[in-house]
């Protein structure tokens, strides 16, 4: 079973990797928004599935990611990797500096405060002269979509192995005792302070290494766009909608709520937005633990299951 | 000093505005425990019932807030009712997506709807003012102000001494109790989110009169309202006064001296610090 599941797995990723090849260039331009808002989903997983604290912060990560490349790019003339090296740096300081004070917070508290924190990010980098204000920044056009697809796509794996790991390691068990029950887990003997920080760092690293990515790709950054908080609506619905707290939940959730989006937008163009404010309405009441928890037991309980769901958690 | 005295009471004055715009949402969260992120949606929602109602009816924008208020009562009853109370059992984190994702639904109808352009609600006397020496106060922020102060003292007198009021209070203690005693939950909690959505209605009529408004202004008015929220704390809708005119003051001060974009900064800003030390609120009891 584990065998045959790790060989689908490697198969769909060898396709996943050969799309430049066959592919036409919408699909691999799709292909790269779709895999980095992977990654987005992948990243919120950690703080927000696994150690149970909703951040609606984490678009601060990816604008901290895309100027930290714009600036070493266009400021200091540095190569491409120094700059997600200086986004990754600034994405960990913001994390340990704003995380200790901020992660104090439980529930919704923590959460509107992640989400004071994402909006007042633009207003802050728009009277930044080094990051250009709000005129923002031109990045040396680099025109090579099949190395933005392939590192896009390294970097979900990236990602997704650390998520593996964290499902089965003592430092993964200490998140999860968190998000189920903080004073047990302290009790336990989990530095919670240090553990939370931590994964908050780490679910920061990857958003900044997609939005640096995804800076080059475009190259062009401002700070709305940057920190554009609509993107915490996108990656927080995809990795609920996959199943949070699972290690490919979130990947299953962006992929398929991309293709969704990609198909509405080309039909109708105002629908696509609307389609993601109706499929959370919808998950949260029909299928709260998201598409990884329904294909289990859907098997058992068949069209109950939503009926279960409902049943469960209304008045 | 002339120019201080201005500019704090241009912050009192939108701080009643801010306060209003606060109440139906420390209302919804203290009793139904759901921190409601479409709030700022639903205030938006008013503000458009109103500036129809000014354009295509040439009613008065005070004179509809109670128009505007029942309107957006009918919405708030009908939405807790069928689909918030599904889900009040959730996890929080649930309820916190639900309403995220009604802010996205509702956000993109008003956009269908009404278009994006910026709208005013013009009334004849609204470039009036009143002038005490060299203080320049306009009458409809004014009259705003006094709308603002009417409905959260109303609200106060009303939890505190109507039946439907104690039933309100009864349910936000202990749910099991208040059923013990016949209030019908499922009725109880739509008529409270009801009522908060409708305060948030009459918020949007009074912000449509002092400001522009357009479909995207809910999601920095829900973060403000929740701002005000922690600032006054749950346990009293006289605390969402002091919470609004506290940002009111902190907003037009930081605007004059540092600089107009940096006030969402400063509001925002005195959110996070008020989260970290104390997360019950400055008139909150201590834990």
């Amino acid at each position: 079973m584990t065998a045959l599941r790790t060989l689908l797995i490697l198969v769909a990723l060898a396709i996943l990797a050969a799309v430049p090849w066959f592919g036409s260039d919408v699909l691999v331009q799709f292909g790269i928004n779709a895999l980095l808002l992977a990654v987005l989903a992948q990243g919120w997983n950690i703080i927000g599935g696994y150690t149970g604290y909703a951040s609606f912060g984490n678009s601060v990560f990816y604008g901290l990611g895309s100027y930290g490349v714009g600036i070493a790019m266009v400021q200091w003339e540095l190569p491409f990797t120094a700059g997600l090296v200086f986004g990754v740096v600034l994405a960990v300081a913001f994390a340990v500096l704003l995380g200790i004070p901020v992660l104090r917070l439980r529930g919704h508290y923590f959460a509107i405060a992640t989400l004071a924190l994402a909006q007042v990010m633009t207003a802050i980098v728009s009277n930044v002269k080094l990051a250009g204000q709000n005129i923002g920044l031109v990045l040396p056009p680099l025109n090579n979509d099949a190395l933005f697809y392939e590192s896009a796509l390294g970097l979900l794996v990236v990602a997704t192995l650390t998520v593996f790991w964290l499902s089965r390691s003592r430092f993964g068990f200490g998140l999860i005792a968190i998000r189920e029950n903080e004073e047990g887990a302290a009790v336990m003997g989990v530095n919670t302070t240090l553990y939370k920080v931590l994964a908050f760092a780490l679910s920061g690293v990857f958003s900044a290494l997609a939005g640096g990515i995804h800076a080059y790709w475009v190259t062009f950054i401002d700070p709305e766009s940057a920190f554009d908080i609509s993107l915490n609506v996108k990656m927080i619905i995809m990795a609920v909608f996959g199943g949070p707290g699972t290690v490919l939940g979130p990947i299953v959730g962006a992929l398929s709520l991309s293709a969704i989006s990609e198909f509405l937008s080309s039909e109708i163009t105002s629908i696509a937005g609307l389609f993601f404010g109706v499929v959370v309405v919808a998950a949260v009441v029909l299928m709260p633990r998201g598409l990884a928890d329904m294909l289990r037991r859907f098997r058992k309980s068949g069209w109950r299951y939503f009926a279960e769901n409902i049943r469960a958690h209304r008045l | 000093m002339d120019l201080l005295v201005q500019i704090l009471l241009n912050g009192i004055l939108l701080g009643g505005l801010y306060a209003v715009m606060a109440l139906g949402l420390a209302l919804v969260w203290g009793v139904l425990n759901i921190v409601n992120l479409a709030h700022g949606a639903f205030i938006m929602l008013g503000a458009y019932v109103s500036w129809h109602l000014y354009t295509y009816l040439h009613i008065d924008p005070f004179l509809g807030l109670p128009i505007t208020a029942v309107v957006m009562f009918a919405v708030g009853y009908a939405m807790q009712r069928g689909l918030l109370n599904l889900v009040v059992r959730a996890p929080m984190f649930n309820t916190l997506l639900i309403t995220f994702g009604l802010e996205v639904v509702i956000t993109y109808l008003a956009q269908m709807a009404f278009s994006a352009d910026f709208r005013t609600i013009n009334p004849s006397y609204a470039g009036n003012s009143i002038q005490f020496g060299a203080v320049v106060l306009p009458l409809a922020r004014l009259m705003a102000f006094g709308v603002a102060i009417v409905l959260t003292v109303g609200m106060w007198l009303f939890l505190l001494h109507t039946k439907l009021g104690r039933a309100i209070r009864a349910t936000a203690q202990n749910l099991v109790a208040a059923r013990l005693y016949g209030v019908e939950p499922r009725h109880l909690y739509a008529m409270t989110f009801g009522i908060g959505i409708a305060l948030a209605g009459a918020a949007g009529g009074l912000y449509g009169t002092v400001s522009q408004i357009n479909p995207y202004i809910g999601a920095t008015l829900t973060a403000k309202s929740f701002a005000i929220a922690i600032i006054g704390g749950l346990d009293n809708p006289l605390g969402v006064i002091v919470g609004g005119l506290f940002l009111g003051i902190i907003e037009s001060i930081t605007a004059l001296y540092i600089g107009p974009t940096f006030a969402d900064v400063a509001s925002f800003g005195v959110l996070v610090l008020v989260l970290i030390v104390r997360p019950s609120g400055l008139l909150g009891k201590t834990a």
